[in-house]
């Protein structure tokens, strides 16, 4: 005989179990007359818990709500510009999305458009556009980004040579880096206001 | 507020919303719907008609106060039970627990012993039993075995893991199985 499923006679009872560990109630409780025992108990305290006494003397519903609204205080109703800065609050998150998706898809242009020097017709397409003599080695910034093991290094090394790849790096992983912290900063707040919703039971009972 | 109706015209998200804009005949409908069994709950814990009405509409009020704050994320039933398992229980502690549970007004046993009938005498001993039982258990296996709510439902009503649900629902049981074995061992 396995063991007895007493533990879990409760939230079978309940029909809150589900997947193997229900499987394994019923299979127990097929062959262990004291477990099914236990579980006719539980079935008939809820048989005899619907018997306690209806509740008498209660005001009609329309009374009871009339009642509730009289007392009802004041509160000061929700203005236009409020709901907005709710509303925004609460999209936050996709607009940090947005902005991260944006900067992604942007540092990947620049990106391929500096591999773009490896190859002739890249080169020439880049020279239709940038201007020659500006100063910067392409290549070299292009080695330096290609060479790097990180983003970071990556940054550093093209920031080194003053071009405008290592400021795309730098600045990506600017932006990257600040809407990981403005996210992390909104996700506490979020949960902040969470904790503050109706008190907990056993914690004082300010609602 | 006076014009409640219970049809099903307004959905409950457009009532809530509305309500947290102020609207009180939106409010008034919400109250309509609940208030069943926000007094069925507030009922059982405190076992006494009129205490339980005066906590359902602290309940209520309180539900009105914080209604901006209320977050759709669960169920607004769940969140209404719980403001009322905390009226209940700040009742309770205003009456300094001194429901006495001899003393409830239940009127089926007005009549006098002799009079009350088996079935009558038994709904008194079971209301007693559960009155009994420590306030965080006995919360726990009203929302249960009153208001059908799942252990999940009790978690977010109740604000506790479901591991504490399980536990004091298991304790409520025992102690309820051994106060009323007597009529247990009948059945």
């Amino acid at each position: 005989m396995n063991e007895h499923v007493t533990r879990w006679l409760d939230a079978y009872h309940d029909g809150e179990l589900s997947g193997r560990r229900l499987q394994q109630v019923e299979e127990h409780l097929a062959g262990c007359e004291a477990c099914r025992a236990e579980l006719e108990a539980l079935s008939a305290l809820s048989s005899l818990l619907q018997e306690s006494l209806p509740i008498e003397n209660l005001m009609q519903p329309e009374r009871f709500v009339a009642q509730v609204g009289l007392q009802l205080p004041r509160r000061p109703e929700r203005t236009a510009l409020q709901q907005a800065l709710e509303t925004g609050w609460r999209l936050i998150p996709v607009g940090l999305l947005g902005t991260w998706a944006f900067v992604q898809t942007l540092f990947v242009l620049v990106t391929g458009l500096f591999l773009a020097q490896s190859i002739p017709l890249g080169q020439t397409m880049l020279a239709s556009i940038i201007p020659p003599g500006s100063g910067v080695s392409w290549l070299d910034e292009l080695e330096c980004f290609t060479g790097s093991n990180n983003l970071i290094q990556a940054a550093l090394c093209t920031l080194g040579h003053g071009g405008p790849l290592g400021w795309a790096v730098t600045l990506s992983l600017i932006v990257l880096v600040s809407i990981g912290l403005l996210y992390w900063s909104w996700l506490a707040s979020w949960w902040l206001r969470q904790a503050k919703q109706p008190a907990r039971l056993e914690q004082n009972h300010t609602i | 507020m006076q014009n409640v109706t219970t049809s099903a015209e307004s959905t409950e998200s457009d009532l809530i919303s509305r309500a947290q804009r102020g609207d009180r005949q939106a409010f008034g409908e919400l109250v309509y719907r609940y208030r069943e069994g926000v007094v069925n709950v507030v009922y059982r814990m405190c076992g006494d008609s009129n205490l339980a009405e005066d906590a359902a509409q602290e309940a209520f009020i309180r539900a009105w106060q914080h209604l901006p704050g209320y977050r759709p994320e669960s169920p607004f039933r769940n969140w209404v039970y719980r403001i009322a398992t905390n009226a209940a229980l700040d009742v309770l502690r205003r009456e300094k627990e001194t429901v006495n549970i001899e003393g409830i007004s239940l009127i089926a046993t007005s009549a006098g012993p002799e009079a009350a009938a088996e079935s009558d005498e038994r709904a008194r001993r079971v209301q007693e039993a559960i009155l009994a039982l420590p306030p965080a258990s006995r919360v726990v296996l009203i929302l249960r075995e009153y208001e059908g709510l799942s252990y999940k439902e009790m978690t977010e009503t109740l604000g506790i893991p479901i591991g504490t649900v399980m536990s004091r629902l298991n304790y409520a049981r025992t102690r309820l199985r051994e106060m009323l074995a007597t009529y247990l061992e009948a059945q």
